[in-house]
């Protein structure tokens, strides 16, 4: 226990040098291949470049996307909770939450494991958003370096949707750009 | 019948991805367009710590703390869940108190240092979760009433959905395990800084356990008390905004041969209670 207690501050060290280093010059993205299934592993770090049956899109020309007519766009961000033991007096301010504007947003629709109320939710929104079309087109996103829309695009691959877009720039993407966002709040099962 | 439909849906999705539609376009961002308008995004940063500062400081006004509170963080955070944290503090008048606010956070106000006569309030460091690209401020707060405000900004995000590990037992073994490494020469009376090692998962609620697929209550730090044979070096309020498993370095003033006691009690009220010898026996 002790050994592995020391052994973890050991490396933590090592990220803490790894962060100084990373302030002088920022290292290549690596590559990441495509997992089979959905991505497991931490939410947030380097994605992959493709997504097998749909297709990867850009900041500008999504917004071309967007201008062309039906698109339906589903942000899967998490949202942030509150927690019930939180001290009554603590400072909970979240952020006002900025999507494209017309999407839905729908967290939890991109974990690699989803809760059957979820997964019913995200089922149910997007019939509803493409009216029951599978080809209607579909625009997944979220953060920047995020899997949870990676993860959504391949899920609504897999319900048959063949006009699947994932928007790996995110909404840091698309602000950057300085394009408009609307504040939305989340659905939630 | 399932595992026939699961294999159907495999051969679709490959197929799918031989006729092609999986190429990546080139990105299309550049850096360029990020900076032309990054003043759009200023002036809701300023408005937040506005709002921020109302909500924390109610209308005491705050100083530029240039010259007696530094702020050091990386601009790019690895790992979002593990932002190191760096402060300098130097004034004429004594500092009494210490506030990290990590702006864009749910719960922005990460930790409230307060200063005991065995402290030595001149550098200090922990690890915070950082939820999104963010303002962290610093502000200290003099024995006179003083604050004085420094800022940096870091560029990452998804600290507070990060897991802690790969599974909760896991990161609840040995909680409460403590570990205080002395970071210089032991001399009384003279200055040293010591590194607390916590071992706490600090559960902000959060975090989804991918087995169960359900959220992990939060449950993290509330308060640590640092006592020098009796006297306060420093009590910390603590939010859910400190790393797993924190790492704390500060300073004390051991006037002699002592024990250095630590109280960490949790949300759940847990307690846990540790002495060290300084220097190590």
């Amino acid at each position: 226990m002790r050994a592995s207690f020391l052994a973890g501050a050991g490396s933590l060290a090592c990220l803490a040098l790894v962060c100084c280093l990373a302030e002088s010059a920022a290292p290549a993205a690596p590559v990441v291949p495509e997992p089979a299934g959905y991505w497991m592993g931490p939410t947030h770090g380097p994605v992959a470049t493709s997504l097998t049956g749909g297709t990867v899109i850009h900041t500008r020309r999504l917004a071309a996307l967007l201008k062309t007519g039906a698109v339906m766009v589903v942000d899967v961000s998490e949202a942030p909770r509150r927690p019930a033991n939180l001290a009554a007096d603590a400072v909970w301010l979240p952020l006002p939450h900025p999507v494209i504007p017309g999407a839905v947003w729908i967290p939890g629709a991109g974990l690699g494991a989803i809760s059957p109320t979820v997964e019913r939710l995200f089922r149910e929104r997007l019939a509803q958003g493409t009216g029951n079309d599978p080809t209607h087109r579909l625009v997944i996103y979220c953060h920047r370096n995020c899997w949870l829309s990676w993860n959504a695009a391949k899920r609504g691959i897999s319900y048959g949707y063949t006009n699947v877009y994932w928007f790996p720039d995110g909404m840091e993407g698309w602000r950057a750009a300085g394009l408009s966002t609307a504040n939305a709040e989340p659905l939630l099962p | 019948m399932g595992v026939t439909r699961t294999c159907l849906l495999a051969l679709v999705m490959s197929t799918l991805g031989v006729l092609g539609q999986s190429r990546a376009a080139p990105a299309d961002d550049s850096e360029a367009i990020m900076h032309a308008h990054a003043a759009q995004d200023a002036a809701e940063r300023v408005a937040r710590w506005k709002d921020l500062q109302h909500a924390i400081f109610g209308t005491r006004a705050l100083k530029d703390g240039a010259g007696v509170i530094q702020i050091e963080a990386p601009e790019h955070a690895l790992d979002a869940a593990l932002v190191p944290i760096t402060l300098t503090m130097k004034s004429a008048t004594p500092i009494k108190g210490l506030y990290l606010v990590i702006d864009n956070n749910p719960s922005p106000v990460a930790s409230h240092f307060t200063f005991g006569p065995r402290a030595d309030p001149r550098s200090l460091k922990l690890r915070v979760r950082v939820n999104q690209y963010t303002f962290i401020h610093a502000v200290a707060e003099t024995a006179d009433g003083g604050l004085f405000v420094s800022q940096q900004f870091v560029k990452t995000s998804g600290g507070c959905s990060a897991p802690v590990g790969a599974d909760n037992a896991q990161a609840l073994k040995d909680m409460g395990l403590m570990k205080l490494h002395l970071l210089g020469t032991f001399t009384p009376g003279k200055p040293l800084q010591a590194q607390l090692m916590i071992r706490h998962p600090n559960f902000n609620g959060m975090q989804m356990d991918q087995i169960t697929r359900n959220y992990t209550p939060a449950r993290f730090i509330r308060t640590i008390d640092a006592t020098y044979d009796g006297s306060a070096v420093f009590h910390l309020d603590s939010d859910i905004s400190l790393s797993t498993d924190p790492v704390i370095t500060f300073g004390f003033v051991p006037d002699k041969q002592g024990t250095m006691q630590l109280v960490v009690r949790d949300s759940d009220n847990a307690l846990f209670n540790h002495s060290f010898d300084v220097p190590a026996g």
